[in-house]
């Protein structure tokens, strides 16, 4: 069943690949719209940078509208749908599912006291550890729109003196080394064009003895035979990469590589792939409410761009080439 | 931006040694009420860099932090309460950050610091 029939919108509108025009696709029916540009995924840094940037500028405050402040996957129980609200509460269990996984600690006396949180979108995860734990988080993001919003969310929720955010680089943190004991990016290590040098930036921000959690999406391990994705499979993640401004893709293997060659101790990784299989669905159909509808008009190009691309990342999922993943591990004391 | 905030942040341009602290200007600022926790500026004191959060007090016009300080003086509700003050309720809405070896600046608009670097300084 292709990925559109499965959320119920093929009657409504087809995304059909077309290789002879020019960014790859063709819409219809009423209308034939073609992506301009083509499939690219080799960007420079600062396009990049810019391209990210300029993204959820655009798109964040479309994203509040519909789903709220958890710019993240929901974690849900394999097989069970839901309304809106249910999403809502399967990205709260997102972040303790995280945090339990992680093996983050129950006990009050040795809770995380300083928080960074890398990819912070509009700080949801920030406001959420800095209630938990009472701690203070940092929240870095390239967008000066999402930090502004999450500060003025912080101060709405009164905690304004818990929380702080900031226009950063996750490659290139403006923090002194060993600074935090929670060291925290939920699904912003997609977007990182050097996922070496991205968990080296962890590494160096994290206090001896602390958490480094990681959870993004990465393609399939290779197996042993295979130097790299099948040819099909680079395709599809080409033209995903081109409408979220990502770089270039990596396995969960690579990232445990990358945590060895740094001394990282701990190394834990799971495949939650089925716990986020309703996530894409769900945010399909609320684009195709006449809220979602006119908040995607408003919002701009890029976020139309990102919103057909949608139902690849279901079929990356369903082809199990894309992997929902979380790797987690602690600096050595 | 909270001096707390301040207090962590240093320029990473490529070829600077020592980019701590970042030299603050504040063009407009504002004091917010903050619950006073004394606890938290006890477990927080080993963190702060004394003359950072000194001289960036000095900047905005609180000038009733001692210029240097020790664990001992953690005893004084005086002493605390003018930390607090210092670290928690002072934010830096306009202004600029600025690197001490190269000048660059890193602006602040409406409380956020943008420490983004160009190309050509990473």
């Amino acid at each position: 069943m292709d990925p559109l029939m499965r959320c119920g919108l093929s009657p409504f509108i087809g995304l059909y690949e077309a290789p002879h025009v020019p960014g790859g696709y063709v819409m219809l029916p009423g209308m034939r719209a073609q992506l301009a540009g083509a499939v690219q995924v080799v960007r420079d840094r600062e396009e990049l940078k810019k391209g990210i940037a300029d993204l959820y500028d655009e798109s964040s405050k479309m994203w509040e509208g519909l789903w709220g402040e958890h710019m993240h996957h929901g974690f849900y129980d394999p097989g069970l749908p839901g309304s809106v609200a249910h999403h809502r509460r399967a990205q709260l269990r997102m972040i303790e599912e995280t945090l339990s996984f992680a093996g983050v600690t129950e006990d009050s006396s040795k809770w995380p006291k300083r928080v960074v949180d890398v990819g912070c979108g509009i700080g949801g995860s920030s406001r959420y550890l800095a209630k938990k734990y009472g701690a203070q988080c940092q929240g870095i993001t390239l967008s000066p729109v999402q930090a502004q919003r999450a500060q003025a969310l912080a101060v709405a929720e009164g905690l304004a003196d818990k929380v702080s955010f900031q226009v950063a680089d996750a490659l290139d943190q403006p923090f002194p080394d060993g600074h935090f004991d929670l060291v925290w990016s939920m699904e912003s290590g997609e977007h990182m064009p050097d996922k070496n040098k991205f968990v080296s930036e962890l590494t160096r921000v994290a206090a001896p003895g602390a958490t480094i959690i990681i959870v993004t999406w990465c393609h399939r391990d290779l197996s042993q035979s295979e130097d790299s994705l099948k040819p099909d499979e680079i395709t599809l993640l080409n033209k995903i990469c081109n409408a979220y401004y990502l770089p270039e893709w990596c396995s969960p293997s690579d990232y445990v590589k990358i945590a060895e060659s740094l001394s990282l101790k701990d190394i834990k990784t799971a495949d939650w792939s089925d716990n986020v299989a309703p996530f894409w669905p769900a945010v399909i159909q609320s684009a195709f409410t006449w809220k979602g509808f006119i908040s995607l008009l408003r919002s701009g190009w890029k976020s139309i761009k990102g919103a057909l691309v949608m139902p690849l990342m279901i079929e990356g999922y369903n082809k199990k080439l894309i992997k929902f993943t979380i790797i987690t591990c602690r600096k050595p004391e | 931006m909270r001096l707390l905030t301040h207090n962590m942040l240093s320029s990473n341009v490529k070829g600077v040694v020592n980019g701590f602290p970042l030299r603050l200007e504040a063009s407009t600022w504002v004091e917010k009420e903050v619950d006073f926790n004394a606890d938290f500026l006890r477990s927080v004191f080993p963190k702060i860099d004394w003359p950072a959060l000194f001289g960036a007090s000095q900047t905005v016009g609180y000038v009733a932090l001692p210029e240097s300080a020790d664990a001992s003086m953690l005893e004084s509700e005086d002493f605390l309460k003018k930390f607090h003050h210092a670290l928690l309720e002072i934010h830096v809405e306009e202004g600029a950050l600025v690197c001490p070896e190269t000048g660059r600046r890193f602006p602040i608009n409406k409380g956020i610091p943008n420490m983004l670097l160009n190309e050509d300084e990473v």
